[in-house]
């Protein structure tokens, strides 16, 4: 019998990067498929190619044996090919059930009570009436998800599906993966997490530069020997920081409340926190339990209206002062949203380098440095190892981990006091994460006071001194790391326990 | 039939050049079928519209007065536009400013200090970001829509200009119509071509557009603005606040505005009377998008608009075109220029197969 | 190819040769005018009177004369610099159809001795620049006797453009006017300050009407809005310049008009004989520029023969509308028994007579 879906001889470049050469691929029903490389290996172009977004220039799609143009997502999601995207595509101006109704037929009312039906079987659950601009990019995906299961397709691409599920429901959605395998789907499984790839996927394809190096069956080997494949070096080793002497404290929220205007948004209660120098502390959680808000509150972007003393930095109240004056007093801040936040997707590396890094000499009476500001860029792009044609290259050029460097980059050469970072590896690639981690725990031994926001237990546990979980806008008791579980922590972010 | 737009990776400068070149000669051969449908003269008609304005230095030096308030205007506006702080208002600030810089000849007819001239261009830029300091007030304070007060406020600065010349401006030796005194030569702004009616306010508008340009190329400022346009989200994050952003846009554009109605009022006008501008500052909208908001695009934009409404009004005199023939073209060109603009930016994509 | 292009090219640059031509269609026989009005010249209305009158010396002068009809045109620089255009596009005679054009026609005149200039409703007087009115009061003089007849509420209304010496004239005979058939007549006045503004006036007349007047005087407005509004509201109207007969088929009163034609005709012969000498003109019923017509079949037969009787002797001059006594708004007496105001006092009029209710804007 014929493959479901057969690549031969795919190729595709665009201007002068070759993004795709002479792939082949071969996906049969009834299996999953992983595909694994790194960022600007080719995975996203080769999805799009076989989702219609984009056209090869040579090579053969062949559908169930036959050979098919597919010249938009249209003709794809016909053939009954889904994709769940890694940036979503889902209107910010119209409810969950509105944007479902976009694709997929139905009634408002059926949709939305099958959005609940899928929800509650994979622990996805969505508010079908909740407007997408007020979702994280946590539920966002979700609804991504759920909006390709409604479709019923015959092959499903996921695009990282897992980095914004809870353990729990990361075990249920592989159940539920298993199961749709089990009716004959075929799944092509883009992940990262190497663990996740050899206990759920029959084949994997790994891509370097555009090409394939590797297809296996992930389930013999290890994981770190996927990984050398995948980056074409050895792994680097994960850094578990050593405990040591701490500094002063350096930020502290107490008891602060605060009430949501938003109906969608999340409120914070009596929040408490605490961070020395040389520490990291992690907040756990599911996104859409008031991280967004948390992170807001800390950096400035919502400044209380009074009671400024609920939130001290480097001893001083700043709760109701503004992100620059943060700023100037040693705050610095990765968001979890790169494009459009952390960064100004048209404008180029050096600009955007100007935007938090104009306290560092770029400007002076007024005037912008262009020289200051491009040396400054690359630097940041030289010491953060940013793929990239130069200062001069426009930042939504940049792939998502490739942007998560320069940014990270660009907050720690600002050499803060204090920085927050959100989701820090939220999209990335592995080699990247790594390095992500990797330096952050060398500025936390450098003496800074560091608080990391992620929904990846795994990398938590990996690089915090304490944790504490939020949950519906409250956050939990601090505990060691060294004291604690992932399991533990995994019911706290269920709301398991009080 | 499915169509796409699929906006093209990179563009040839020559390319974009093309865009205007293509509009113009559509729009040119549309109305040579036209006037010659209303048994006008098409060549003539055509030579008017297009080429008279640059024929000689009378008619380059009328463009150059046109041009220097149309410039003006779209600088200050442009600011706030990449800004995403609508301003539609102009021509309200414009009244204001004229409003304003009047108050001293008229107050003074016989003034002959040359302060008067340097207090009247202040006093204008002043009540032009004044009239815009309430919208942004406004907008600052309450959320109010900026694009619906400054409309707003402009039909009351109308009404204001209007009770003015009715009553205690009005001309005492006038006869009661509605204009103020003829200022006095202390009041009127030198002549930059003798025997023509430019006046050096063109100089000032181009020099107001380099600092445009360096503002938005080389200030922090200008970058903060820019940040604030492009994505609103990242300027919040870097502590740009919006409030800042609103003030600097309304004012600049206010304030620019007003410069404007001044030198009007102390330039061909030469008294402060109803029509004090005949819409400037809306037409100012079309040129500082036009000009890609860009202080450099929008220096060639204004001339080229300039030279359209006096071409026009040449069609009418010398081609004896009704004014609305003249009207047609010049939306015509504007049409066929953005849409050039859209098909060359653009790759159009015909699926005939495709049903979705 | 290359030859192709050669051809290409010269063919492109023959097409813009021959564009680049002016035509300057006038000959030295022909004389070339030009008549510069603000509003677009409609069926009806002061722009269209003009041009009418333009149409005279077509008439007469055949193709001797070439008129152009620049119409729309904006008070200020836009119309300065269209008035010189036209000047160097061989105009000599120039009629400017606004107040607001004087000073700019000024300037014109001052540098083309060679042009005549003739400017509506204007004050001020040049060698080759002749401001030029009508002597609508005599006019609506009569249209008050008129009203005076046909009113029951005895109160009569205006609707004005602006509060210049031209209109309140025109307001203060049509009250006395009224009054010399009944005393006790009132007139109100609303001011809407613009030539031209449908909504403004229409709202005016509607205020008007729901205030009990029933005989409304549309004063200098361009567009058929007021006449309308009183049809539709079953109270008289009349207006100026033009008829608006077929806007009001039933309540229209009349129209006090105008025919600039002998003025044009005459002032045109004047500069082809190189005569032409700046001066004012205000003209009258004696000079056929202004007259009254379409009169509506509802007046008294008694009223109309009164009428036709003041009509003669204000054409020959034995009565004028501004002949004391008249007494003013404060009730002072402005003009003694037996003395008739001259020119200059009527050009310069700022003051409103007894009878008129709305005090005069200051």
């Amino acid at each position: 019998m014929a493959p479901l879906l057969q690549l031969s001889g795919v190729s595709k470049r665009y201007g002068g990067v070759q993004a795709n050469a002479g792939i082949d691929l071969s996906v049969d029903a009834g299996s999953i498929h992983a595909i694994l490389g790194e960022n600007g290996a080719g995975k996203s172009t080769l999805m799009k190619l076989i989702y219609g977004v984009e056209r090869p220039d040579e090579g053969q799609v062949l559908w169930q044996g036959q050979a098919v143009t597919l010249s938009s997502p249209s003709d794809a999601r016909r053939l009954g090919i889904g994709m769940v995207f890694q940036h979503f595509s889902l209107f910010e101006t119209l409810s969950v059930v509105q944007n479902m109704a976009l694709i997929v037929p139905g009634s408002k009312g059926e949709l939305a009570a099958r959005i609940r039906d899928l929800g509650a079987a994979f622990g996805l659950s969505v508010d079908p009436q909740a407007m997408v601009h007020a979702l994280s990019v946590g539920e966002r995906q979700r609804v991504e998800i759920i909006r390709c299961l409604l479709l019923n397709p015959a092959l499903l691409i996921l695009d990282e599906p897992t980095s914004v599920l809870p353990p729990q429901s990361v075990a249920l959605l592989f159940d539920t993966l298993r199961a749709l395998r089990a009716k004959g789907m075929a799944i092509l499984f883009i992940s990262h997490k190497l663990e996740e790839i050899r206990e759920l996927c029959d084949t994997a394809t790994i891509l370097r530069q555009g090409r394939v190096t590797a297809r296996l069956d992930p389930r013999q080997g290890t994981a770190h020997d996927l990984a050398t494949l995948m980056i074409g070096r050895p792994m680097p080793p994960p850094v578990h920081p050593t405990p040591h002497g701490l500094g002063e404290e350096r930020l502290a929220l107490s008891n602060l409340t605060f009430a949501n205007d938003d109906p969608f948004g999340v409120s914070l209660t009596d929040v408490s926190l605490s961070v020395r120098g040389g520490e990291i502390l992690g907040i756990a959680g599911i996104s859409g339990n008031g991280q967004q808000e948390l992170a807001a509150l800390i950096s400035g972007e919502i400044a209380l209206k009074s009671g400024g003393k609920a939130v001290m930095l480097m001893g001083q109240p700043v709760g109701d002062l503004g992100a620059a004056a943060r700023r100037q007093r040693g705050l610095a801040f990765v968001p979890e949203d790169r494009l459009g936040r952390g960064a100004v997707p048209d404008m180029s590396l050096a600009d955007n380098a100007l935007l938090t890094a104009h306290s560092r000499g770029l400007v002076k009476n007024g005037f912008i440095n262009r020289k200051l500001e491009r040396a400054f860029t690359a630097d940041c792009i030289a010491r953060f190892d940013v793929r990239t044609s130069g200062p001069q290259a426009e930042a939504g050029s940049l792939s998502g981990g490739n942007l998560q460097k320069f940014i990270m980059g660009r907050e720690m050469m600002l050499e803060p006091s204090v920085l927050l970072v959100a989701q820090p590896t939220w999209g990335v690639d592995i080699g990247a994460a790594a390095d992500i981690r990797q330096r952050l725990v060398a500025m936390r031994n450098a003496g800074a006071a560091i608080v990391v926001i992620s929904e990846e237990i795994d990398e938590l546990f990996e690089i915090c001194d304490r944790l504490q979980v939020l949950h519906k806008g409250r956050l939990s008791p601090s505990v060691e790391v060294a004291a604690t579980s992932v399991a533990k922590i995994g019911t706290y972010m269920i709301g398991a326990v009080a | 039939m499915k169509i796409t737009f699929e906006r093209r990776a990179t563009l040839s400068r020559p390319v974009l050049f093309a865009a205007p070149l293509i509009a113009l000669g559509l729009a040119m051969l549309t109305s040579l079928i036209l006037f010659a449908a209303l048994g006008k003269p098409a060549g003539q008609a055509l030579y008017s519209l297009l080429l008279e304005p640059f024929v000689g230095w009378y008619n380059i030096s009328e463009v150059l007065l046109k041009m220097g308030p149309l410039m003006l205007i779209a600088q200050g506006l442009a600011i706030g536009f990449r800004a995403n702080v609508f301003n539609i208002g102009a021509e309200g600030q414009l009244i204001i400013g004229a409003l304003f810089a009047s108050a001293l000849p008229v107050y003074f007819p016989e003034g002959a200090s040359p302060l008067m001239l340097p207090a009247m261009i202040a006093l204008g830029a002043l009540g032009g970001a004044t009239w815009a300091a309430i919208a942004a007030g406004l907008r600052v304070r309450f959320n109010a829509n900026e694009i619906l007060v400054t409309l707003m406020l402009t039909l009351i600065a109308t009404q204001v200009l209007n009770y003015l010349l009715l009553g205690p401006w009005k001309d005492p030796n006038g006869f009661n119509f509605p204009q103020s005194v003829i200022f006095p030569d202390a009041a009127l702004l030198p002549i930059l071509l003798s025997g023509t009616r430019v006046n050096i306010s063109v100089l000032a508008a181009l020099l107001i557009s380099a600092l445009a340009y360096v503002m938005m190329r080389y200030r922090f400022s200008g970058y903060q603005l820019l940040v604030g346009g492009l994505a609103p989200r990242s300027a919040r994050y870097a502590g740009f606040t919006e409030a800042r952003a609103v003030w600097v846009s309304l004012l600049l554009g206010g304030l620019m505005a007003g410069l404007a109605g001044a030198c009007e009022v102390a330039g061909p006008l030469g008294q402060l009377q109803r029509s004090v501008s005949t819409g400037y500052g809306y037409s100012a909208i079309i040129v500082a998008y036009l000009g890609g908001l860009n202080p450099l695009g929008i220096v060639v934009s204004a001339f080229l608009m300039a030279a359209l409404f006096i071409g026009g009004d040449n069609a009418m005199v010398s081609a004896d075109l009704p004014v609305a023939a003249v009207f047609v073209f010049q939306g015509l060109l504007l049409v066929f220029y953005l849409g050039s603009l859209t098909f060359i930016r653009h790759r159009v994509i015909l699926n005939w197969a495709g049903r979705a | 190819m290359s030859l192709n292009r050669r051809s290409f090219l010269k063919s492109t640059l023959a097409a813009s040769t021959a564009l680049a031509l002016p035509v300057p269609a006038f000959a030295d026989d022909v004389l070339n005018v030009a008549l510069i009005v603000p509003s677009p010249a409609a069926d009806v209305g002061w722009s269209h009177t003009l041009e009418l009158g333009t149409k005279a010396l077509e008439a007469k002068y055949g193709d001797k004369v070439k008129v152009t009809l620049l119409e729309n045109i904006a008070e200020g620089p836009d119309a300065d610099r269209i008035m010189n255009k036209t000047a160097a596009d061989g105009t000599t005679f120039l009629i400017l159809g606004s107040f607001g054009y004087m000073e700019g026609g000024l300037k014109l005149a001052k540098s083309r001795p060679d042009m005549s200039i003739l400017h509506a409703s204007g004050y001020k007087t040049a060698d080759n620049f002749s401001p030029f009115g009508a002597r609508y009061y005599q006019g609506t003089y009569l249209m008050g006797m008129a009203a005076a007849a046909l009113t029951k509420s005895k109160k009569l209304g205006c609707v004005g453009a602006f509060a210049i010496p031209e209109l309140i004239t025109s307001i203060n005979a049509f009250t006395l006017g009224a009054q010399s058939v009944d005393p006790a007549i009132e007139v109100s006045v609303v001011w809407v300050n613009s030539w031209f503004d449908p909504a403004s006036e229409q709202q005016a007349a509607k205020a008007l009407i729901s205030q009990g007047v029933d005989v409304i005087f549309s004063n200098a407005q361009d567009t058929p809005s007021v006449i309308q509004t009183a049809e539709e509201a079953g109270v008289y109207a009349f207006n100026l310049n033009s008829s608006m007969k077929t806007y009001a088929p039933t309540k229209y009163l009349g129209v006090v008009g105008t025919d600039w034609a002998p003025y044009f005709l005459q002032s045109v012969e004047a500069h082809l004989a190189g005569t032409f000498a700046g001066a004012s003109a205000w003209l009258s019923m004696a000079e056929k520029c202004v007259f009254v017509a379409d009169w509506n079949p509802d007046i008294p037969a008694d009223i109309v023969a009164k009428i036709t009787e003041t009509e003669a002797a204000i054409e020959s001059g034995a009565f004028s509308p501004f002949t004391g006594p008249i007494t003013n708004q404060d009730g002072a007496e402005q003009v003694a028994a037996g003395v008739t105001l001259g020119d200059d006092m009527i050009l310069s009029m700022d003051w409103h007579v007894k009878g008129v209710t709305t005090p005069l804007p200051k």
